[in-house]
């Protein structure tokens, strides 16, 4: 029972945050953040509980195959046939292996962003906290929606807690940076909306019924009843969607003008989570979705992806704005993401999605500090300030600590992701296990490599001008007039170091979160390939490359007659195609 | 037929007319409380009516010697226009001048009356005459709602263009009498009404000429191109809350008469006359967003704007129906809920405006506008819920409204001769909503990021407070549970196409036939074969 409905309570529970904001007063501004910041941790405990439910059930059925914790509840459902075929667009959540980890990403980093705005947040306090919750409970959503216009209700409902984020609390010139955000990723979501309601008509001739639900559609374009073409355009018209959200070269431009404007606690959600709709939107949308026309992007999307890396780091080198600096690592990190999921190998794709969990982790991090220091000094400019490690010996500490896991030092999470996304690129071309050859190879692989080293570049030289060498502090600063001590409070230790340790945590030992992404991905994902290894045996032994992509353009064909391992048991589809 | 099934079935009608009656009485006895008095009964007189509508079973019956034929369409019209006209009339609370507020309240009325008698007419002349029921009251209301210059040429503007689309539509009229030989629009026999009208090709040249000239005084009243250009001067200069009747009373009254027109041709149009609305949907569409974008005072951007959404509707009318389907496939229940929604969201808008004034007069622009969120919140938690409706952002009725247009638009199947057409008008109409966003955004902008010094004044009283909050809940409601509209949208829907009976919609039944066979359980889908599209895939 509680594990059906454990997650629409934690997708409810920012709401009831909200409702409890709503009765101090206006001036009470402890008792409103107070309420805010506990309304948060009461999310992320459901969250944890959720996690826990999560591993349990799957240990019982021990079937890592469709979602766990599913919950349907009606909303535009209507008939049953009896007044022709049934609208069946309802209210249905569930969690994979991918996506709860992603779930538990948001629910951590929103109390924190939440308790680092305690001191920069003065004024419109209530409307503040009550927008942020909003936010929490639609990016909630989305990593927990199985019905596709539910995802969309939810990464649409996004933009508008953002828009008023970054509009009334911003930097300078906050209202150009709201209004460009929200006007640059809606112009791309409505070609998605085209493209959601295309596929809804889509899975009415096929099955009948209206229906948007991610396992049948899923099922749809693995099963090869999307016809190429269709694949083709509906891929382009998601993908205008998510890789402005993500973003990918050159639909970035939004990006470092909405990071930098944004309050703080707006850039680490928008770097930490939202950047990260964009890349589970195409790992959990439109490459199970549409695989063939994944298949055929893929060469385009992932060298965007390498330019996107190389253009972003070589922008991140010359900026002067520290936020800029750290929004366009975003960008470049961002496009590994978009390599490896487009390796559509299982290594790769287990990288890219580590690699979304570690850029939240440390890329939300970095914000903060660049918040702290912000506080303090009131500038962002890396010229200003210099050799803050001598009075700040905390905040150089942390900020050591991000940027190495930033530009992927083994032993720290960055590392591990970036490993399995060039170790994904750079095979993919090769039939291993019997396993269809993917897109990519090691010319895509090897500029790759190139961003990594640019990326440790530029932020290594980032803090070596902001903590080494002479103190250079603006006139009257440290500000310490709002209680802000010179060093990092205990507050602001409290808030990074949970993320310091899930940066060990996952360099150290991050083998059950991969593991778990693998069975997922397996499943969900790239059922095609999973299906073909386990029954490779059957397949035959032919090492020809040249034969490779004929296979895996006819892989569809094969997995139709083995619909067993990948199919949801409840929706009672174990029978053939006929 | 006994008097007393006069008096029973058109209970709402009578109620409104000896209503509107009364009010201009009221709003003769003097007294310092005669607004109030005046509107009170004007509410009164609309809440006795939708009682009414309620308690009535949904209407069946011809009654050939008046005209009409009440249907289930005429039902879903009854409550929806009433049900919006209370709240009209709530934000029209204390606008009128005392002087005048029984006549002001009595023309509300008879404006309603007349889409009451549009959604119900089975004859040429008494659906030309109900439209000028709608439309005749409301150019005495624009004239009367302020006591400025402008309100006057307002009202002169609309008048004159008024009875310029009355006259063509008259001469329309008149062409398809003498093709058909009688001014009844259906002969109804055994409860089933066969068409005057031959559909399709068959159509003789006078006839197709008299619903060319029919469908440009329509286009008038639902404010599409080219007849729009009268409504941003006449948004403009009305007062605010008269420019929210004037956005969804007319516009539907006419999309009535529309759906009429069309179920008289059997949804079979010349193909001549399927791409004039084509042109029509696309360019009104366009035209409204584009020249929103340059406008600087908010009630012509809404003005272009209600002509925008005149677009997106005109889609859904041009899929057309397919019986007993919901609105994520058929045309026509989605532009019922569509307008539906629409009258709220737009309505909201304007109640926000008809609730604050500045320093110097009313709140125009959106300098006037600034600083509103901070003085009320609440008011402009409501305002934000409208407009972002009527960008067609979640989680508000109006996304639903665009998801079932361009749903149906998008699912007619692909043997149909204006398949691709109606995808790319639909795709038209999801760009031309992104491009609408920039100018809603910029509104919301206003209220909310706008210095709080110069703040504008509530004014207006509880009623328009309780009118925008009657437009804002029902917003998020519907978004929860569509269902609560959708299935009287689908109701009224069907009941258009069963006035043409035969095989004449087969052509646009959707998808496989045996589709109900198919479809098991929640859940359980089977899927169909497909012979055809799994080909394609290899």
């Amino acid at each position: 029972m509680l594990s059906n409905w454990i997650l629409t309570l934690v997708i409810v529970s920012p709401l009831a945050g909200i409702v409890t904001l709503l009765v101090p007063r206006c001036e009470q501004h402890g008792a409103i953040r107070g309420l805010a910041l506990w309304s948060t941790f009461a999310t992320l405990a459901l969250s944890i509980v959720a996690v826990a439910l999560f591993c349990s059930q799957r240990g019982a059925e021990g079937s890592t195959a469709g979602y766990a914790l599913t919950q349907h509840l009606p909303w535009m459902d209507s008939g049953t046939g009896k007044e022709g075929p049934a609208i069946d667009i309802s209210f249905r959540v569930g969690v994979d292996g991918i996506s709860v980890w992603l779930l538990v990403l948001t629910a951590m980093l929103m109390p924190l962003a939440v308790w680092s705005s305690f001191s920069g947040i003065r004024h419109r306090v209530r409307e503040y906290y009550v927008l942020l919750l909003l936010l929490h409970t639609s990016l909630l959503g989305v990593f927990c929606a199985t019905d596709l216009l539910l995802f969309y209700v939810f990464f649409e409902f996004t933009l508008v807690p953002l828009f008023f984020l970054i509009g009334i609390w911003g930097g300078p010139d906050r209202r150009r940076a709201a209004a460009r955000f929200f006007i640059y990723t809606l112009c791309g979501s409505v070609l998605t909306f085209a493209g959601v309601i295309y596929l809804s008509y889509l899975s009415f001739t096929q099955t009948g019924a209206v229906t948007l639900r991610m396992e049948t559609l899923t099922r749809l374009g693995q099963d090869g009843l999307i016809p190429y073409a269709v694949q083709w355009w509906l891929f382009l018209a998601f993908a205008a969607g998510f890789a402005i959200k993500v973003p990918l070269f050159p639909f970035h431009t939004w990006l470092p003008l909405a990071h930098t404007e944004a309050p703080t606690a707006g850039s680490v959600i928008l770097a930490g989570v939202l950047l990260k709709l964009g890349t589970y939107g195409f790992c959990r949308l439109s490459v199970p979705m549409f695989p063939e026309a994944a298949y055929a992007l893929a060469p385009l999307f992932s060298t965007l992806a390498i330019v996107g890396i190389l253009y972003a780091s070589l922008s991140a080198w010359v900026q002067t704005d520290v936020k800029k600096l750290v929004a366009y690592s975003s960008v470049s990190h961002l496009g590994f993401c978009m390599l490896g999921l487009f390796s559509l190998k299982v290594a790769g794709v287990s990288g890219s999605v580590l690699y979304m969990v570690n850029h939240g982790l440390s890329t939300g991090a970095l914000f903060l500090l660049v918040g702290f220091i912000y506080e303090r000094y009131h500038t962002r400019d890396i010229e200003k300030v210099g050799g803050l490690a001598r009075t700040m010996p905390w905040l150089a500490f942390f900020l050591v600590f991000f940027t190495l896991s930033s530009i992927g030092l083994p032993g720290l999470n960055g590392f591990v992701g970036e490993f399995l996304v060039l170790l994904g690129t750079s095979t993919s071309g090769l039939t291993i296990d019997q396993r269809p050859a993917g897109p990519l190879g090691f010319g895509y692989a090897i500029p790759a490599a190139l961003g990594i080293i640019l990326g440790a570049v530029y932020m290594l030289w980032m803090c070596q001008r902001i903590l080494f060498g002479p103190l250079k502090e603006p006139a009257h600063t440290p500000d310490t007039s709002t209680g802000l001590t010179p060093d990092l409070s205990r507050r602001e230790i409290a808030i990074v170091a949970p993320l310091a340790l899930a940066c060990v945590v996952l360099g150290v030992y991050p083998k059950p979160v991969l593991e778990s992404f693998e069975s997922a991905i397996a499943a969900n994902v790239l059922p095609a390939e999973s299906s073909l290894r386990q029954a490779s045996g059957s397949l035959g032994r032919d090492g020809n490359p040249a034969k490779v992509g004929a296979r895996w353009q006819s892989r569809t064909r094969q997995s139709r007659t083995r619909i067993g391992p990948v199919g949801d048991r409840q929706m009672a589809l174990s029978a053939p195609w006929p | 037929m006994a008097l007393s099934t006069y008096i029973v079935q058109f209970a709402p009608e009578w109620t409104l007319l000896i209503g509107a009656c009364v009010t201009l009485l009221v709003g003769l006895v003097g007294g310092p409380r005669r607004v109030t008095w005046a509107s009170s009964a004007a509410l009164m007189t609309v809440l006795a009516a939708l009682g009414f509508t309620m308690v009535n079973d949904p209407p069946d019956g011809s009654f050939a010697s008046l005209g009409l034929w009440l249907t289930p369409l005429s039902h879903y019209a009854r409550w929806l226009t009433l049900g919006l006209g209370a709240v009209i009339i709530l934000v029209n609370w204390s606008q009128p001048d005392p002087g005048e507020c029984g006549e002001y309240m009595a023309m509300i009325l008879f404006s309603l009356l007349g889409v009451l008698i549009t959604a119900s007419a089975n004859d040429w002349v008494v659906l030309f005459l109900a439209l000028e029921l709608v439309s005749i009251p409301t150019y005495v209301l624009v004239a009367l709602s302020q006591s400025d210059a402008r309100s006057s040429e307002a009202g002169i503007k609309y008048f004159f263009l008024g009875a310029l689309a009355a006259a063509v539509l008259a001469y329309g009229v008149s062409f398809v009498y003498g093709s058909t030989g009688t001014t009844a629009i259906h002969r109804i026999g055994g409860g089933v009404g066969v068409s005057t009208l031959a559909g399709g090709a068959e159509l003789s040249g006078y006839a197709l000429t008299g619903l060319l000239l029919v469908l440009g005084g329509l286009c008038f009243k639902i404010a599409a191109v080219p007849s729009h250009v009268y409504a941003p001067d006449v948004y403009e200069g009305a007062a605010s809350p008269v420019s929210g009747l004037l956005g969804f009373v007319p516009k539907f009254a006419g999309f009535v008469a529309l759906l009429k027109i069309m179920a008289a041709l059997q949804w079979q149009l010349p193909v001549s006359l399927q791409w004039l609305l084509w042109v029509l949907a696309a360019a009104t569409m366009t035209a409204g967003n584009v020249l929103a974008l340059l406008q600087k005072n908010m009630k012509r951007t809404l003005a272009y704007s209600s002509i925008a959404h005149t677009g997106y509707m005109l889609i859904a009318l041009l899929v057309g129906p397919v019986t007993g389907e919901g609105p994520m496939r058929d045309g026509v229940s989605a532009m019922l809920f569509y307008i539906a929604v629409y009258g709220a969201m737009n309505l909201g808008a304007f109640a926000l405006l008809a609730a604050f004034r500045t320093e110097s007069g009313s709140v125009e622009t959106l300098d006037d506008l600034a600083g509103v969120a901070a003085r009320s919140p609440t008011a402009a938690f409501a305002f934000a819920v409208c407009i972002f409706s009527l960008m067609g952002f979640p989680p508000t009725a109006g996304f639903l409204g665009k998801l079932y247009i361009f749903g149906s638009a998008f699912s007619v199947p692909g043997d149909h001769s204006f398949h691709r057409p109606l995808i790319a008008l639909a795709i038209l109409g999801v760009v031309n909503s992104a491009m609408a966003a920039a100018y809603y955004l910029r509104i919301v902008a206003a209220a909310y990021w706008g210095r709080e010094r110069a703040a504008p004044i509530p004014t207006g009283g509880t009623p328009v407070r309780w009118g925008l909050a009657l437009c804002a809940i029902p917003l998020l409601v519907l978004f929860a549970r569509p269902l609560g509209l959708t299935a009287p949208a689908r109701m009224a829907a069907a009941s258009v196409n069963p006035m043409s009976p035969g095989s004449s919609t087969s052509k646009l039944t959707h998808g496989p036939a045996t589709t109900r066979d198919r479809f098991v359980a929640e859940g359980a889908l089977v899927p169909a074969p497909i012979s055809e599209l799994r080909s394609g895939s290899d």
